[in-house]
């Protein structure tokens, strides 16, 4: 077994962390330029976090390296150990769940795109024709778009994963390999397809901005797209492992699911906003701040809709229910998966 | 025998206890209405018990025992799929299972993608497979049909396959749950061979059977399991007399 090549994997994950605060700081150039902090710009606060951040970060580098060199064991260490180990299954079983989604039809990955792009005008005529929802809203048809590209990726998140332990039961019971892979994986391979949603998304967004009085066009916000989407895949696979350790005793979870998952989405408002009840119900804006989802899909909103990042608190509180999320379902995941192989 | 051996696999004070609800119940209401009712019995059921052995560097050690006597759980619990209820194991180098075949084969991907689907479960590494795929395509003397979903390959062919993925390993400990012999009559024969072959290279093997002119002729140590303990061990021929009467 190749050890890792840790001097690769630091020179990569170095980048990676310098373009990730470059186009952070891009995309939330608007929030920055004015207000204050304590009486400080904001700008400089700003500043001042990201060079402690990375100086944590390098400190952690440093620290990893001493303790490789000495050949001691660490966490970082053995969770890169396990992921080189493991990548090629997993790189495997994302494909593979990836190619069979699509293997017996004719449009094939078209799908992908053509499929929240239907939803969309089903929806639009519906709730703006029929039901004239569209005098509310501004640019009823992207409001739309974004609320079901993201429930849709969610949706599919929630749904695959439910089943990756109990559908991959043949693999459990007779080869040994880290439980976390089944439900990283397959919501990785549903990820896939909420990716590619975003180009139709991006896409309508430039054509309908063209057209549209008035004209909408795209900012730099929209940098923060792939933030908005990773803390989406972080809060899924948080879901995946609840979800799919709590299915391996209890399989009514799939047929509860589905009615949960259909209350929630009329929960969220995708196809409705918040400020057609302002003046009939207004607690439910703050009701409303509990539902993840609507966090997600505001963020969404806000940087292609509203062309402007999401202010710090509200980054800040989708970030912790996504990890918040995430550490919950690694737990429970935890604890639960030695018993997996009984009940299976 | 060498004297200086590398311990491989220590197996210590094993026990392995399965509790069983009486009839367990797959569904919420069912455990909750028994919880409330307070009819939720548990037995247990104890598959091991304090079991304790250790396999060095080239043993081929063999584990017979009658139907039930723990065999398949031991290897369950040495290849890490279960966790012991008690005790330890402690493995030194890879260990490749050769528990069943073609566990994950996906019907519809074709032969070519389910020979690195399953490569990769079995936990080769990328390179490795890419230069042992046309070996694995020889053996199984599927060529022309090895871009054909597996749902149209009949059933032989899907063992044959199964079989070239798996024969391909050179794992430091192998796990074999009778020896597999798949196929027509000519590739029984030849996947036989290789299993011969495997088991007789050097590595350390953990092989069950029924059979016991293989574990006679395979193996140099024998564990006999008989009741989820070790009734005796040692060396092949005193175990298979003893176990015969």
């Amino acid at each position: 077994m190749t050890d890792i090549n840790f001097k690769k994997i630091i020179r990569i994950g170095l980048i990676v962390y310098f373009a990730a605060i470059a186009l952070f700081t891009v995309g939330t150039l608007s929030r920055l330029k004015d207000g204050s902090v304590f009486g400080l710009p904001k700008f400089l606060v700003y500043g001042a976090v990201v060079l402690v951040l990375t100086v944590c970060v390098l400190l952690y580098v440093l620290h990893l390296q001493k303790r490789l060199k000495s050949g001691k064991d660490a966490f970082g260490l053995r969770v890169l150990r396990t992921i080189h180990k493991y990548r090629f299954l997993i790189e495997q079983l994302v494909t593979r769940d990836f190619k069979i989604k699509y293997k017996r039809s004719v449009l094939g990955v078209f799908w992908s795109f053509l499929n929240p792009l239907l939803m969309m005008i089903v929806q639009y005529v519906v709730f703006s024709y029929l039901l004239n929802f569209r005098g509310t809203v501004e640019h009823y048809a992207l409001y739309l778009l974004c609320g079901i590209v993201i429930w849709n990726g969610f949706n599919d998140c929630s749904t695959q994963s439910m089943r990756s332990i109990i559908g991959n039961a043949h693999l459990i019971t007779k080869v040994y390999v880290p439980k976390y892979i089944y439900p990283v994986t397959k919501v990785l391979s549903a990820s896939i397809n909420v990716l590619l949603s975003m180009v139709p998304l991006l896409l309508v967004t430039v054509i309908y901005g063209l057209i549209a009085t008035p004209k909408l066009y795209l900012s730099f916000a929209v940098l923060l797209l792939p933030l908005a989407l990773l803390l989406l895949l972080v809060f899924c696979i948080g879901i995946g492992f609840i979800l799919s350790s709590l299915m391996v005793f209890f399989h009514d979870i799939e047929f509860l699911w589905t009615v949960f998952s259909t209350i929630w989405m009329y929960a969220t408002p995708i196809i409705y906003s918040l400020e057609m009840f302002e003046s009939r119900a207004p607690w439910l804006i703050t009701v409303m701040q509990f539902n993840p989802m609507y966090h997600y899909i505001n963020f969404v909103r806000s940087i292609v809709l509203y062309r402007t990042a999401p202010t710090f608190l509200e980054m800040g509180i989708t970030a912790l229910i996504s990890f918040g999320t995430f550490a919950v379902g690694l737990l429970i995941f935890k604890k639960c998966q030695d018993k997996f192989v009984l009940y299976l | 025998m060498n004297e200086e051996r590398k311990l491989m696999i220590s197996v210590q004070d094993v026990t392995m206890t399965f509790r069983r609800e009486e009839d367990r119940s797959g569904s919420l209401k069912e455990t909750v209405t028994k919880l409330l009712s307070r009819k939720l019995k548990f037995s247990t059921f104890t598959a091991l018990h304090d079991v304790s052995f250790d396999v060095y560097n080239g043993d081929v050690l063999g584990i017979i025992g009658r139907n039930g006597a723990g065999k398949s759980t031991i290897l369950k619990i040495i290849s890490g799929i279960m966790k012991p209820t008690k005790g330890n194991i402690i493995r030194n180098g890879n260990i490749v299972p050769m528990l069943e075949l073609g566990s994950g084969f996906d019907f519809d991907l074709s032969g070519r993608e389910n020979i690195f689907l399953n490569g990769a479960i079995l936990g080769y590494e990328k390179p490795y497979l890419f230069s042992k795929y046309e070996e694995i395509v020889d053996f199984s003397e599927l060529r022309d049909f090895i871009d054909v979903p597996l749902r149209n390959y009949s059933s032989g062919m899907i063992m044959r396959l199964a079989f070239s993925i798996a024969a391909v390993v050179e794992p430091e400990i192998l796990i074999v749950d009778e020896i597999l012999a798949v196929g027509d009559e000519n590739f029984q024969k030849k996947s036989r061979a290789r299993m011969m072959e495997l088991m007789g290279g050097g590595t350390t093997v953990l092989f069950v059977s029924h059979d016991m002119n293989q574990i006679r002729e395979m193996c140099n140590r024998v564990i006999w399991l008989d009741g989820g303990t070790i009734r005796m061990q040692g060396e092949t021929k005193e175990v298979c007399d003893a176990y015969r009467i």
